[in-house]
């Protein structure tokens, strides 16, 4: 109880000094307390921070990613698990998976707060547009040294490259993902259309659109959140064109050329004729549940993926997948996502993490390859990023479906990995499609600020190259 | 205004409580949608009709026998709790001082703990994170309960709220004897009933639906709050917005109950100025 | 009081703290040369004060205080968000300036805090004065717009979304049953920031009623009791009595609106969830553009040279608002 000082504080307690009243002494208390604390906050922030672990032995590695455990979907999330186990019971360093919820991992703060705080996860997976930032960071291990060369082999090329630098290996892609177009055979009856009617051009896309709006429906649907999922879904119309972000030494930009302009007008042209909606339902253009199968739109441009959500949540719904329209005289191509595993160079023990991540995705044992297999045609819908895994993967039949059957062998030769860029281009590109496609700019001016801006940064962009 | 305009029920009353009640129920009829959503199956779910064609109670079910969440539940509501009674304490405690007392540099000291109101979790999430871990309260109730109970809104408010107090009440106290505490205690909590009660249900509401402190400060899952559960419903390429739907339904009752509750205290006004 | 005299020849003299008299003068307690006292009444008061306000200003000394000094002085760094540090001096401040990016989002930013704060405060008032009133099941009408504030932002951003969508959304369909035009209110550029605001005034205004409620409690009735004696009507007692006795809770409301809608998370949260700054950019607060930098960008001391630009600027605005206002005390306290 706060009572009349004199009786609580003793007599001896007061100082000499005037100036240095009871509460001054307790002001100076906390001033002092609170010097301490900022000098060993700041002396502790701004050293080089990880709690030195490298006397003691590390016993656990831990593994962020946003399947397991305890996510959505049973099967991947025992994957992991299976994955994990399979090491721990034959290692001494264990493994522990941690679950970060998904839209956390990808545009919060966890990750991150983890990392710029020396905590950083010792294994986690990374997508293509990220690479750049980890491997600028320094934080991404070489694995090549811990994988046999028949191994090295064994991945597809045009899967690899963006995550190779200097013809190093820096992660491990678990998964492809290839963009293509799908549409309702519903919606298709409705409007008097059949499969002959599948568009091949952007002009045949837009004109099959525009049948196929009526109502409360529209005829076709692309991203139009800002984002990384929006420039990835781009890219490719920009390369049919033959366009590209930037030239092949990765040093000046190329984004200024017809291939650009055409596919900026492509996406600005599909919202103004109304064929194309601005806003998506759901959780983004990549949910075909809540927009295909809902009948919100009669095509959708998504990946691979979107077979083994339609198994899942919409058994029923009746489907047709074809590759992406071209532009004239276009190329096909079409791009591929993926995530990939990668081990932190400035965790608890690299060496054993890249080990981990090799002898679960990157060894030519049998183990390593049925794991490929299982995650790409049974947890997953994806084709394989490795031959010997997409061989067999047919042969158990997880490509006898029409629609993966499509993926594996029309749409996945033709293409091209997730470009990797740092964020700055990345920035540039995004918004000069959502001038283009939201804000009705003119593709020309668009594609020359654009262009300018990753001109510059280049110009003075010292990290590994550009893929 | 506080005080009736008549005591007769004519027309003029019947057109006010008429657009009150369209109004109230205009600003919470869209999250009608988001109680029909919970009661429809995933394939349902943004079909415009509000009335599910087949409703179902599978959305609760799955929410409450797939995930630990009544352990969820709980662990938030004893975070909440706490943070909201400790922080209640501490925060009419130093309201009442910058409000009622004189001391050095009071001001000054003041403006100084409003200026830590002018910056979000975001920015001072990473120095923020180090220096909890430094203490040792990284995955465990500590590090979840602890930082939260400091804000400066509390003690703006509460400050704002003692200056209105008369102050002939506390000057007659101190004229009968009482002590500081004396004053606090007797008097000016029991008065601030309607702001501690306002401020209680904003604590406890904005830590039962807290979600990036809990999120970044704990890896152990048995730790989840029920806001980091729900974001587990999301997957990378579907969300099973039915679930998130049938859980944020639940979430929601114990705080709209709280608020039912407490809005008694709310609108109690100082009967009497004190002075009689 | 129990004063207990001590032999002592000190003069007490008040310490004096110059910066009050800009932020609200007190009055002096004069000494007492003569009787020899130390425990004052105005030094036992400040003791009491300090006991009083020391578990909070510890606690946010530590835990937001010194972070907040930390994340701010990161400015003059240049962060690679693994551990790399190296000091640039005013050079993230340079490129702040000249960045189209972050002038357009201060643009928005200033556009966003001109229409909530006076929205909210309407909003919050009037809703507070009609359920003031003694109206049947007054008790539900106030749960009911409380309402969406209790429900968290990812069901509130969805819901939005679902509402206002192009064609099928439920403000569309309305729209389009009373043969207007439908538009895509958060798909175009034009539109969206207004959407947001709308969003954000039907999410917050149950709140803002809920100080004004409180701060209305503390109104006597004997003012409105004698005034209606006078024969004042409802627009007068409103004027003279209700307004100015509310100052208190205006200046929190105005100040605590304004705070929040340029750095708080209630702006961040809402955008991150609907629209992630687009279309094209017209929805990027400055703290989205901040948080952007930091956690997608990896420059976090680019994201806190702007961090403290906005710290600065509201840190002005609040020292201007207390100097108005006498520390926000009126003439009351």
């Amino acid at each position: 109880m706060l009572d009349s000082p004199t009786t609580d504080t003793p007599q001896d307690e007061a100082p000499a000094n005037p100036l240095t009243t009871g509460s001054m002494t307790r002001r100076e208390v906390i001033t002092t307390g609170g010097k301490f604390i900022v000098a060993a906050a700041v002396s502790s922030t701004f050293s080089p921070f990880t709690i030195n672990v490298k006397a003691a032995p590390v016993k656990t590695l831990s593994f962020w990613q946003f399947y397991a455990p305890g996510g959505q979907v049973g099967t991947q999330s025992k994957w992991f698990e299976d994955c994990v186990k399979a090491w721990n019971a034959t290692h001494d360093v264990k493994v522990e998976l941690q679950y970060v919820p998904v839209q956390d991992y990808m545009s919060g703060s966890k990750l991150q707060t983890a990392f710029a705080s020396g905590q950083g996860p010792d294994i986690f997976i990374i997508s293509p547009g990220d690479f750049l930032r980890y491997y600028n960071g320094g934080v991404l291990v070489d694995l090549t040294p811990y994988m046999e060369e028949a191994a090295r082999n064994d991945f597809f090329p045009n899967v690899m490259e963006t995550r190779i630098v200097d013809g190093k290996i820096y992660g491990l892609p678990m998964e492809v993902e290839p963009m293509a177009m799908y549409y309702s055979v519903k919606a298709f009856q409705e409007a008097g259309l059949s499969e002959a009617d599948i568009p091949k051009t952007w002009d045949q896309f837009l004109e099959i659109a525009r049948k196929l709006t009526k109502g409360n429906r529209f005829g076709c649907l692309f991203e139009t959140g800002p984002g990384y999922y929006q420039t990835f879904t781009w890219y490719p119309f920009m390369w049919q064109g033959s366009g590209d972000i930037a030239s092949s030494d990765g040093k000046k930009s190329a984004f200024n050329s017809p291939g650009t302009i055409q596919a900026l007008k492509f996406w600005q042209d599909a919202i103004q004729q109304n064929v194309a909606p601005r806003n998506f339902l759901g959780g983004g253009a990549w949910d075909v549940v809540a927009n295909l199968a809902s009948g919100y739109c009669a095509m959708q441009n998504l990946g691979i993926w979107g077979v083994a959500a339609l198994r899942e949540t919409a058994k029923d719904f009746e489907y047709g997948v074809f590759p992406l329209p071209l532009p004239p005289n276009g190329q096909a191509k079409t791009i591929f996502g993926g995530w990939a595993f990668v081990a932190n160079a400035k965790g608890k023990n690299p060496e054993e993490a890249a080990k981990f991540c090799v002898s679960a995705l990157g060894s030519m044992q049998d183990d390593s390859i049925q794991r490929v297999v299982d995650w790409c045609t049974k947890a997953k819908s994806d084709v394989s990023p490795r031959k010997s895994a997409l061989e067999k993967a047919t042969a158990e039949g997880g490509y006898s479906s029409a629609a993966m059957k499509l993926f594996k062998d029309e749409i996945f030769p033709t293409g091209r990995g997730e470009p990797r860029v740092p964020p700055e281009v990345y920035k540039a590109v995004s918004d000069a499609i959502q001038a283009c496609q939201l804000g009705g700019a003119d593709p020309k001016q668009t594609a020359e600020e654009a262009s300018q801006r990753i001109e510059s940064f280049l110009a003075g962009y010292t990290g590994a190259p550009l893929r | 205004m506080s005080a009736p305009i008549s005591s007769g029920f004519h027309f003029g009353r019947w057109a006010l409580f008429l657009s009150t009640a369209l109004l109230a129920i205009l600003t919470a009829s869209p999250l009608v949608w988001m109680i029909s959503a919970a009661f429809k199956e995933p394939a349902e779910i943004f079909n415009s009709s509000l009335i599910p064609q087949h409703p179902t109670l599978e959305n609760f079910r799955y929410v409450f026998t797939q995930l630990p969440f009544i352990r969820y539940i709980l662990n938030t509501f004893f975070i909440a709790g706490t943070i909201t009674v400790v922080a209640l304490f501490f925060h009419s405690m130093a309201g009442f001082a910058f409000a009622r007392l004189k001391f050095p540099g009071r001001d000054l000291i003041f403006l100084s703990i409003f200026s830590t109101f002018l910056v979000s979790l975001p920015v001072i999430i990473v120095p923020l994170f180090i220096l909890v871990q430094r203490l040792g309260m990284v995955n465990n109730y500590a590090g979840l309960i602890v930082p939260a109970i400091f804000n400066a809104f509390g003690i703006f408010l509460l400050r704002q709220f003692y200056l209105g107090i008369p102050s002939e009440l506390q000057e007659a106290a101190i004229i009968d004897g009482a002590s500081y505490w004396g004053i606090y205690w007797n008097i000016m909590l029991p008065l601030s009933r309607p702001i501690l009660s306002a401020l209680a249900v904003f604590f406890f509401l904005v830590n039962w639906n807290a979600f990036l402190w809990p999120l970044t400060i704990t890896t152990n899952q048995d730790l989840w709050v029920v806001q980091v559960a729900i974001a587990s419903f999301q997957n990378q390429y579907s969300a099973s917005w039915n679930y998130i739907m049938a859980a944020s339904a639940v979430v929601a009752l114990p705080t709209l109950l709280l608020f039912f509750f407490f809005q008694r205290e709310l609108v109690e006004s100082i009967k009497t100025t004190g002075l009689k | 009081m129990k004063i207990l005299p001590r032999a002592s020849t000190r003069t007490k003299s008040q310490v004096s703290v110059k910066s009050d008299s800009a932020l609200g003068g007190r009055r002096h307690q004069p000494a007492h040369p003569q009787t020899g006292v130390f425990w004052t009444r105005s030094r036992k008061e400040a003791l009491a004060a300090f006991l009083f306000i020391l578990p909070d200003s510890l606690g946010l000394l530590i835990f937001v205080g010194i972070p907040m000094l930390l994340a701010l002085s990161l400015g003059f760094f240049s962060v690679d968000g693994f551990g790399g540090y190296k000091f640039v001096g005013l050079a993230n401040y340079n490129r702040m300036l000249h960045d189209p990016l972050f002038l357009k989002s201060l643009w928005v930013t200033v556009v966003y805090v001109l229409i909530l704060v006076p929205g909210l405060y309407v909003t919050g008032l009037g809703l507070a004065l009609l359920v003031s009133q003694k109206l049947p099941l007054i008790a539900v009408w106030r749960s009911l717009f409380f309402m969406p504030y209790v429900v968290s932002l990812v069901v509130v951003g969805l819901t939005w979304k679902v509402m206002l969508i192009d064609k099928v959304g439920f403000v569309n369909s309305l729209l389009q049953f009373l043969h207007l035009p439908g538009r895509s209110w958060l798909g175009d550029p034009n539109l969206a920031l207004g959407a947001i605001l709308f969003v954000t005034i039907w999410f917050l205004m149950g709140y803002y009623m809920i100080i004004f409620l409180s701060g209305l409690q503390e109104i006597p009735r004997e003012y409105y009791e004698a005034a209606k004696i006078d024969g004042a009507g409802s627009w007068a007692m409103f004027t003279k009595i209700t307004l100015p006795l509310l100052q208190p809770t205006s200046f929190f409301v105005l100040l605590v609106s304004t705070v929040s809608a340029v750095a708080g998370s209630q702006a961040f949260d809402l955008i991150y969830v609907m629209t992630k700054g687009g279309p094209a950019n017209s929805t990027s607060l400055a703290v989205f553009y901040i948080y952007e930098q930091a956690f997608q960008f990896n420059n976090y001391g680019y994201a806190a040279a702007m961090a403290s630009f906005l710290v600065i600027i509201l840190l002005l605005i609040t020292i201007a608002l207390f100097a108005l206002t006498r520390g926000g005390r009126f003439h009351l306290g």
